[in-house]
Formats: structure tokens, C-alpha cells, sequence
């Protein structure tokens, strides 16, 4: 019974953790320069 | 080939981009008559009412074919096979519209039988698939060889794109990885994509989509294809679940952005490309041009496939620009000049 409830406080635990990391993780760095500029006809030609 | 204003073209379903591609039709002088399909009676008649003579209300029965040159399938993901097999067996080519895995699949195996009859199967004439596949046909022009594409969309049509969207989400992702096609988890691989503006920098996960299936053929050699939607917390916490709530009838504004990676001489390179636009309101322009073009015969072969594959994508990128819908190139050397300051793309409505 012990090792049942421990086995499942630490699934509870894992779960956690992993929830915040799929929720609050980063998803990496913006571009630190540059723009966006439309292509023209001539460019598309 | 049929010329002026003899052209008949018709369209299966009236969602979202259903309609903006008949309005895009009845504004092209080239269309003679846009014959419509719609299970919803009610709504039928108001667009036939809102759109004006050119319309007609198809009259035969749903499994036959319709009295067109060529149709326009915008109608739910999972009938586009067997619509798309009525119109081919009929002499008819087909545009579709559908961005499911499984659609796409029944589609592009109708490529023996288009070929045999010498009609063309447009797979994924809409946002994404269809702008991306010629975005990404675009920017392999600069190359000489190519060996990378990510695409990546967010936003959808209505709201039959929207649980679409949904459902992507909590299932396999299949992209293309040295030469094989491979099951990822959907919902996984966050990445931060960066989409013209307004809409700027939105975390992006695989889906089921069906992009690397239509653009692996397009460009032979390729190493790999992936392909991401935007997703919020809320989605990635709920996409096993039904559509817990509504979603907008004409969907919101939504972007697209393809990475291309290769060889240009000697060194590696990347383009990026993209476009920021109403997912419905593109997708219909995209469906229109396609459906216009297939009918000139400008296609560059009979059979099934992708934008990427069976259309020049410059001059179909710009008919869709004289039709509103800009494509934009992310460039590094633009330091403090975005497109918000030069008015590049400010997601205009075009529906005229």
C-alpha cells in the first residue's frame, strides 16, 4: 500500500513538472533584425 | 480551352471559402456562369441572391456530376474523393480545397485515370496547402538544388477549417525526413514562427497536414518537408477533446510562412516567404485562379497534384497579387523596416 502511494505521488509529481514545461516552456528567439518587404512583379516574374 | 466569358464553373459546398471563391468567379469577366452545389437550401439561395445572375442553382442529384467545364470542391474533408471520382469519370477537371490527409491521398491517386481522360486534379487549392505549395515553388526558383521546406499557417477558413485545425492537432503529424515519410506526434515540435505583420511571432506545432504529400513530388531530391500550425495553450491543452466552443463564421486573420533551405553555387542558403491574408478570403482567390487556369489549359501537366507541381508559380502568385493577396520575403538586412511601416501588407480585404 505504501509503495502504491508513493508510485503515485510520484506519477502526480511527473505529471506536474511535465505540464509546466509543455506549458510555460520557450519556443526559441525572434529574428533580431530584418523586415518584411513585398515582392513586386518583377520579382515574381 | 475555352475562351471568353464561355467559361462554366462550378463549386460543391458554400462554407467560408465555398463562397469567396464563387465571388471571386462571378467578378472575373472570363466566367460565363458559376453553377453552385449546397446541401443548406436557405443558404444557397441568399448567395445566389447576393451574388446575381451569373449564379445558377445546380439542379441533379448529389452524386451526379455537375454541368460545369470544371469544379470547385470546397465542400466538408472526407468527400472530396468520391466528388472529385464523379467529375474526372466525367470528363470534368477538379479543384479541391481540401486540407485533410486522408482527402488529399484519395485525390492524388486519381492521377492515372486524370491522365488517361486529360483532365487536371488541383489537390489543395486553398491557404495552406495552395499558397504555401506556390510560395514554396517561388522561392526554389533562386536555387539550384533544394533540400529544406518548413511551412508553417496560422489561422483558418470557417468553421468546418476550424475543427480541421482542431483535429490536426491531437493527430499524426507525417513529414518527409531523407527520403521517407515519417509519423511524428501531433501537437509536438514547438517552434517560433515568425509571420508577416500584424500578425508577427506565434509558436507553431505539427499536425496531421497534408503539405508534405503534395510537395515531396514537386520537388524530387528533396531531404526534408514539415509542416506546423499555430496553436495557443488553450488548443494544445484541449485538442483531444470535441470543440469545447464556437468559432467565427468567416475565420479571422490568418498568415502563412515557407522556409526554404539549399544550394545556391557553392553556398547554403535560406528563403522565406510569406503572406498574411483571411485564411477563407485567400484560399477562395487561390481556388478561383487555379479553377480559371486549369480551364485555359495553362497547367504544366494533365494529371493530379499540387500548386507546386502543375502551375508556374510567378505568374499565378501574380494574378493572385492583382486579386489582393501580397507575398511578402523576410529579409535580414531590413533593420527597423518592417511592412507595418511601408504599408506592405496590412491584410486588406480584396473580395471584389
Amino acid at each position: 500500500m505504501r509503495l502504491f502511494r508513493r508510485a503515485l505521488y510520484a506519477l502526480g509529481v511527473a505529471s506536474m513538472v511535465a505540464a509546466v514545461l509543455r506549458l510555460r516552456g520557450t519556443g526559441g528567439s525572434p529574428p533580431q533584425q530584418g523586415g518584411w518587404r513585398e515582392l513586386s512583379d518583377t520579382d515574381l516574374a | 480551352m475555352t475562351g471568353p466569358a464561355e467559361l462554366r464553373v462550378g463549386i460543391v459546398g458554400l462554407g467560408a471559402v465555398g463562397a469567396r471563391v464563387a465571388r471571386q468567379l462571378v467578378s472575373d469577366p472570363r466566367v460565363a456562369q458559376v453553377v453552385l452545389r449546397e446541401p443548406r437550401r436557405n443558404h444557397l439561395d441568399l448567395v445566389v441572391e447576393s451574388l446575381g445572375p451569373k449564379t445558377v442553382i445546380d439542379s441533379g442529384t448529389d452524386n451526379a456530376p455537375l454541368d460545369a467545364d470544371v469544379v470547385v470542391i470546397a465542400a466538408h474533408n472526407g468527400e472530396h474523393g468520391a466528388l472529385a471520382t464523379v467529375a474526372v469519370r466525367a470528363g470534368q477537371s477538379v479543384v479541391s480545397t481540401t486540407d485533410n490527409i486522408d482527402d488529399v491521398r484519395a485525390l492524388l491517386s486519381l492521377d492515372a485515370e486524370a491522365r488517361e481522360r486529360e483532365v487536371s486534379v488541383v489537390v489543395g487549392a486553398g491557404f495552406a496547402p495552395g499558397l504555401t505549395c506556390l510560395l514554396a515553388a517561388q522561392a526554389a526558383r533562386s536555387f539550384d538544388a533544394i533540400d529544406e521546406i518548413h511551412v508553417a499557417k496560422v489561422g483558418t477558413g470557417g468553421p468546418a477549417c476550424a475543427r480541421e485545425h482542431h483535429r490536426a492537432l491531437s493527430r499524426s503529424a507525417l513529414d518527409w525526413r531523407e527520403g521517407a515519410f515519417v509519423r511524428r506526434p501531433g501537437g509536438s515540435g514547438r517552434e517560433l514562427c515568425w509571420f508577416p505583420d500584424p500578425v508577427g511571432a506565434v509558436d507553431c506545432y505539427r499536425a496531421a497536414l497534408p503539405d508534405a504529400l503534395l510537395l515531396v513530388p514537386a520537388f524530387p531530391g528533396v531531404r526534408r518537408v514539415t509542416a506546423r500550425v499555430a496553436a495557443t495553450r488553450r488548443d494544445r491543452l484541449t485538442m483531444r477533446l470535441p470543440m469545447l466552443w464556437p468559432t467565427h463564421p468567416e475565420g479571422g486573420p490568418g498568415a502563412v510562412r515557407v522556409e526554404v533551405r539549399g544550394q545556391r553555387g557553392e553556398a547554403r542558403d535560406v528563403v522565406v516567404l510569406g503572406a498574411m491574408d483571411r485564411a477563407a478570403v485567400a484560399s477562395g482567390a487561390v481556388a478561383a485562379v487555379a479553377a480559371q487556369r486549369v480551364a485555359e489549359g495553362a497547367v504544366r501537366r494533365r494529371g493530379a497534384g499540387g500548386l507546386a507541381e502543375l502551375f508556374s508559380p510567378g505568374e499565378v502568385l501574380t494574378e493572385l497579387r492583382q486579386r489582393g493577396v501580397r507575398v511578402a520575403v523576410f529579409q535580414g538586412d531590413l533593420a527597423g523596416e518592417t511592412t507595418a511601416e511601408n504599408g506592405a501588407l496590412d491584410g486588406a480585404d480584396h473580395t471584389a
